[in-house]
């Protein structure tokens, strides 16, 4: 099989876009095969973010990759530009620690992370020895970045963090995730509330309408969303925006993770729901326009009518 | 309107067999080649051949995949899927 010139260029450039891409069949979010599924299973536990690929929307790509990568099967994963194989080879490669090496996410034994417990927390905890009963205290952070305590035995390989004479301990995948958390609690009725501020977790970024103005002047590669309704897109809209639909969000779905996601709507309250949507997504460069279409109207185009 | 045929009935599996065979070798030659059948369409291969010095497995693979691409490819093609591969060198 002959692979044309425009689609091998379409691929390389592709696999060039971010470090780690999957070519698969369906996306992150609703794979349509096990094998794919499988992958991305692993991937998730891995990494906050990656690229996936669906070969099912491309037939051009879906046959194009197989030749590409002289392999016959989807999905294929490449990191750094470099063919790693199919789910067999992943799920092995998982397992041995091969392919956390290649994903540069193995934690050495000075990978333990800084963790700051504060006094409150360190507190509540020691009040929560009872519940203990012998087992270790974990912390676990998800691809997502959403955490989590608990009570249990450990596994070889955690680790331990030490913190206002509370040791934590974390699996490390976790600890990976974990560098300059801070662990606080306050008191409530109901027991201490536990509050983790995470700075590796993706963020919105907020970008005033000057900003915004000044990105499309630019030229810049962005991608302006409209998350409100029909009817107030036809009462008011920003000139290059995108109405954001079913079919906005699953090409979104396929944009790479380093893509320039903007959001905006009205006021800037429902644009910063659907801008940490994509954050958690593994989206690393979200922002969300403050004060929506109704400052663009006040401080940018007074042509824009307000409503 | 006529019926048509779309697709060629599938080759027998022996005859498949000497195909993927001779592709193999002649991709790589003086490599020692089996290639044995499974199901409809399902083949195991194994393949020893000095090629494979210094290569890793999955650059292994990839020069026997790339050598049997052509029967691999499109919806109707002859093999579906490669159960069991292993390469090794002499």
């Amino acid at each position: 099989m002959n692979l044309d010139d425009a689609t091998r260029q379409r691929i390389e450039s592709i696999i060039a876009s971010d470090r780690t891409v999957l070519f698969m069949k369906g996306t992150r979010e609703q794979p349509q095969c096990g094998f794919s599924a499988t992958v991305v299973g692993i991937l998730d536990r891995l990494l906050p973010s990656y690229t996936t690929v669906n070969v099912l929307a491309d037939s051009a790509l879906r046959e194009g990759i197989k030749t590409f990568s002289s392999w016959p099967t989807i999905p294929q994963l490449y990191v750094g530009g470099e063919f790693l194989g199919g789910c067999d080879i992943i799920q092995e490669s998982f397992s041995s620690g091969e392919l956390q090496r290649s994903l540069g996410v193995e934690s050495g034994a000075d990978g333990a992370p800084g963790i700051t417990i504060t006094d409150a927390a360190a507190e509540a905890l020691r009040g929560l020895e009872a519940q203990a009963a012998g087992r270790d205290l974990h912390l676990q952070i998800d691809a997502r970045f959403t955490s989590g305590l608990f009570f249990g035995p450990s596994e070889e390989g955690d680790l331990r963090v030490e913190s206002n004479g509370v040791t934590l301990c974390l699996d490390p995948i976790s600890a990976a995730r974990a560098d300059g958390l801070v662990l606080d609690a306050e008191t409530t009725p109901e027991g201490p509330a536990f509050r983790i501020d995470n700075p590796n977790a993706p963020q919105v970024r907020q970008m005033s309408v000057k900003e915004l103005a000044a990105k499309i002047e630019s030229g810049e590669a962005i991608e302006l969303f409209d998350v409100r309704t029909p009817e107030e897109r036809a009462t008011a809209l920003i000139e290059g925006s995108r109405f954001h639909d079913e079919d906005a969000a699953r090409r979104i779905a396929e944009l790479p993770r380093d893509a320039l996601l903007v959001f905006h709507c009205h006021h800037g309250g429902r644009s910063q729901k659907a801008a940490e949507h994509y954050a958690a997504l593994g989206f690393r460069n979200v922002w969300n326009v403050t004060g929506g279409i109704d400052a663009w109207s006040l401080e940018i185009d007074p042509a824009v009518p307000r409503y | 309107m006529p019926l048509q045929i779309l697709s060629e009935p599938p080759p027998e599996p022996e005859e498949m067999i000497g195909k993927l065979e001779a592709a193999i070798a002649e991709a790589l030659p003086g490599a020692t080649v089996e290639v044995r059948a499974g199901g409809a369409g399902h083949f195991e291969i194994e393949v020893v051949s000095e090629a494979f010095e210094g290569k890793s497995r999955v650059q292994q693979q990839q020069l026997v995949y790339g050598a049997i691409a052509k029967y691999m490819s499109g919806d109707g093609a002859p093999v579906h899927a490669v159960d069991r591969m292993v390469t090794r060198t002499p």
